[in-house]
C-alpha cells in the first residue's frame, strides 16, 4: 500500500545515510592529529546520545527535562561504584547495572512527574535535579564529594570472552563508545518508529485526544521518560569510562541547559539533529575556551544567535533544503 | 428493552451557574437521539460530564450496566464510548490516514510493542482504510490533516471516534460549517451509524435533526424540557419558547 512503499523508500535512505556516517565515524581517528581530537570526538558522541535520549522526551514526546544531564551523572556514578566495589573487571555487567539502577531512581520521580504536564512537569525536573546534584555533591563518604569519584578501576572491553583492549586506552574507549552509541541510535530508531513511537507523537500532537481514543496518558508519558532516563544512563557509563572519573559538576544546572542547547542547535525531533548539536556546542565550547576563561559568555553569545537565526536548528535546515529541492 | 448508557440527576455547576441541572436522561441502543436546545443551553457540558472530559458536581453515569461517573477517560473510551469535539480536535501533524491508525491501534492492541513496525499491525491497517473509505476520505488519506478543508476536518473527528469501535458514539455539531453538500452526506452516515450503534447527536441543524433522529431531547438552561419524536417536538409550546428570539427558530417553524 501507498504509505508502506513510501516509508520504506525512506527507510532506505535513512539505513544508508547511517552507514556512511558510520562509515565516517570509523576513519575519523586516522585524521585527527592526535590524542586529544580522539577524546574530543568521543566526548560529542557521549553527549550526542544524551542530547538524543532528551530529543526522545522533547521532540517526540512533548516533555520538557531541564536537569536530563542527572541521569548521564546517575549512570555514572553508579557504574565507576560498581566498578570500584563489586566487580572491577565486568564493563557489561557495570553498564546494565547503570542502566537498571537509573531507571529503578527515574521511575517513581517519573511517576511524580508525568501527573503534572507543560511547565510544572519542566520544574519539577529541575527540583529533583537539584536533589541528585545535593546528593552527590554532599554524600562525600559514597561519591567523593566535590573531588567527585576517583580511583575507578579501567576494565578491559571484552566480548563474548574475548578481551579487546583496555578502557584506558583512547583508541579503543572510542570504538567502543562508536559502537554503543551506534546501537542506541538504532535502537531508538525502532522504538521511534514502532506502535509506542506512534503512541508518543500522538501524545505530543494532542494529548486530549489520545485519551479519548483510549490512551492511558500518563502511562505512555511514564514509558518515554524511562526510555530517555534509560538512555541516558547509558551515556553515563560511557562517561566514566571515558572519562575515568565524574564529578557532581556533570549534574549541575549548567550541564543540564548545555545538553538542552545541544537539541535546540541540532534541532528536535528528528534523531541525528541532536548529535549536530553536541559537535557544534562541544567543539564551540572547546575552541573559545582555549582563548578566554570566560568562555561561558561567548558561548552563550553563540546560541543566542543560532536559536534566533536558526529556530529549527541544524535539522530545520536539512528540511528546508530537502523542500528547495521538492519545489 | 434497558438503555445501554443512562444519566441520573446529573449536574454539573461553574461557580454560581448549573451548566446541567439533575439531567436524567436514557439513550437506547441503535438509535439517534438527538440533543437540542439554544445556545449555552448545556449540551456540550452534557457530553463532557458523560464522557469524563469534566467532573461531575453530583449525578451518576450508567454504562452497560455499570457506574462510571468517576472513571478515567481512557477506560470509557476502552468500553466503546466515544465521542467527537464541537471545537475539532485532530492530531494536526499526522496525515488523516495516522489519525485514525492511531485510533484503531487503541482499540486493536499493540501499542506496547515496542521494537516492532507500524505496519506490522496489519488488522489495524486493513481496518484503517475500511473506515477511511466508509466516511469518504480515501483519496485524502495521506494529505497532512492540517491541510484538510474544514468539512473534511469534521469528517476526520467522526473516523477517529469511529476506529475506537464504539457502542455509544457522542457527535458535538459534527455540521457546524459544513456546507450543504456535506451536511447532506454526514447526515447519511450518521443515519446508518445509528442502525448500527447508539449515536449521540448535538446539532443547531434542524432539518437534519428532524430528518434522521429517532427520539429528541431539549436542554434549556441546564435542564430538560421536554423529550419526543421529532413530530412531537417540533409541536411542543415549550420548546417554541425556549427557542424563541434565537435564529434557530425560523428553520424549526419552516418543518411544520
Ligand atoms: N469550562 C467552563 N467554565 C465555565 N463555564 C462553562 C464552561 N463550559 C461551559 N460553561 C457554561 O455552561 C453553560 C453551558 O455551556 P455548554 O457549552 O454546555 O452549552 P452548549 O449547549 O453546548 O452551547 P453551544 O450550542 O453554544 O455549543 C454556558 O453558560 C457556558 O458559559
Ligand atoms: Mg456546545
Amino acid at each position: 500500500m501507498a504509505p508502506a512503499a513510501g516509508a520504506r523508500k525512506h527507510n532506505i535512505k535513512e539505513a544508508l545515510l547511517f552507514l556512511a556516517a558510520l562509515g565516517f565515524m570509523m576513519a575519523l581517528p586516522m585524521w585527527l592529529p592526535n590524542r586529544f581530537y580522539i577524546r574530543l570526538v568521543n566526548e560529542i558522541m557521549i553527549y550526542g546520545l544524551l542530547a538524543m535520549s532528551l530529543d526522545v522526551l522533547l521532540g517526540y514526546t512533548g516533555l520538557l527535562s531541564f536537569m536530563h544531564t542527572s541521569y548521564l551523572g546517575i549512570g555514572a556514578y553508579i557504574t565507576g561504584l560498581f566498578l570500584m566495589h563489586v566487580a572491577p573487571g565486568s564493563l557489561w555487567l557495570a553498564i546494565l547495572v547503570a542502566v537498571a539502577a537509573t531507571m529503578l531512581v527515574a521511575w517513581p520521580v517519573g511517576w511524580v512527574q508525568v501527573r503534572t504536564g507543560g511547565l510544572p512537569f519542566a520544574l519539577l525536573t529541575l527540583a529533583f535535579g537539584m536533589m541528585y546534584f545535593t546528593v552527590a555533591w554532599k554524600w562525600y563518604s559514597l561519591t567523593g564529594g566535590d573531588d567527585g569519584l576517583m580511583g575507578m578501576p579501567r576494565p578491559d572491553i571484552t566480548f563474548f570472552g574475548l578481551t579487546l583492549a583496555s578502557s584506558g586506552d583512547s583508541h579503543a574507549m572510542y570504538y567502543f563508545t562508536l559502537i554503543v552509541v551506534a546501537v542506541c541510535l538504532l535502537l531508538t530508531w525502532r522504538v521511534i518508529h514502532s506502535p509506542l513511537g506512534a503512541v508518543l507523537e500522538a501524545i505530543r500532537e494532542n494529548e486530549e485526544r489520545a485519551a479519548f481514543i483510549g490512551y492511558d496518558v500518563r502511562r505512555y508519558k511514564l514509558l518515554g521518560w524511562m526510555i530517555a532516563c534509560g538512555l541516558a544512563a547509558v551515556s553515563g557509563s560511557l562517561f566514566i569510562l571515558y572519562k575515568g572519573y565524574v564529578g557532581p559538576a556533570t549534574m549541575d544546572a549548567f550541564a543540564g541547559a548545555a545538553v538542552l542547547m545541544m537539541v535546540l542547535l541540532g534541532g528536535m525531533g528528528s534523531l541525528w539533529g541532536p548529535f549536530v548539536g553536541a559537535a557544534i556546542f562541544i567543539f564551540m565550547q572547546d575552541y573559545i575556551s582555549t582563548m578566554t576563561e570566560n568562555w561561558e559568555i561567548f558561548v552563550g553569545a553563540v546560541v543566542i544567535l543560532l536559536v534566533l537565526f536558526m529556530p529549527k536548528g541544524v535539522a530545520g535546515l536539512g528540511g528546508l533544503l530537502s523542500r528547495g529541492q521538492k519545489a | 428493552m434497558s438503555p445501554i448508557l443512562s444519566t441520573s440527576e446529573l449536574s454539573r455547576h461553574f461557580g454560581g451557574v448549573a451548566a446541567l441541572n439533575l439531567v436524567s436522561v436514557a439513550i437506547e441502543d441503535k438509535q439517534v437521539r438527538s440533543i437540542i436546545g439554544p445556545n449555552g443551553a448545556g449540551k456540550t457540558t452534557l457530553i463532557n460530564a458523560i464522557t469524563g472530559r469534566l467532573p461531575v458536581t453530583s449525578g451518576t453515569v450508567t454504562y452497560l450496566g455499570q457506574d462510571i461517573t468517576s472513571w478515567p477517560i481512557h477506560d470509557r473510551v476502552k468500553r466503546g464510548l466515544c465521542r467527537t469535539f464541537q471545537i475539532t480536535s485532530v492530531f494536526k501533524g499526522l496525515t488523516a490516514f495516522e489519525n485514525v491508525r492511531i485510533a484503531r491501534q487503541a482499540h486493536k492492541g499493540g501499542s506496547l510493542r515496542l521494537f516492532a513496525s507500524r505496519g506490522s499491525l496489519k488488522q489495524v491497517t486493513e481496518d484503517t482504510w475500511a473506515i477511511l473509505e466508509r466516511v469518504g476520505l480515501t483519496d485524502k488519506a495521506l494529505a497532512p490533516c492540517s491541510s484538510l478543508a474544514h468539512g473534511d476536518q469534521r469528517v476526520l473527528e467522526v473516523a477517529i471516534a469511529l476506529a475506537g469501535g464504539p457502542r455509544v458514539l457522542m457527535l458535538d455539531e459534527p455540521a457546524a460549517g459544513m456546507s450543504p453538500t456535506e451536511t447532506d452526506q454526514v447526515a447519511k452516515l450518521i443515519s446508518d451509524l445509528g442502525r448500527e450503534m447508539a449515536v449521540v447527536l448535538v446539532e443547531h441543524d434542524m432539518e437534519m435533526v428532524m430528518s434522521i433522529s429517532d427520539r429528541i431531547t431539549v436542554l434549556h438552561q441546564g435542564g430538560i424540557i421536554a423529550e419526543g419524536t421529532p413530530a412531537e417536538i417540533s409541536d411542543n409550546e415549550q420548546v417554541k419558547d425556549a427557542y424563541l428570539g434565537s435564529e434557530k427558530w425560523a428553520p424549526l417553524v419552516a418543518l411544520d
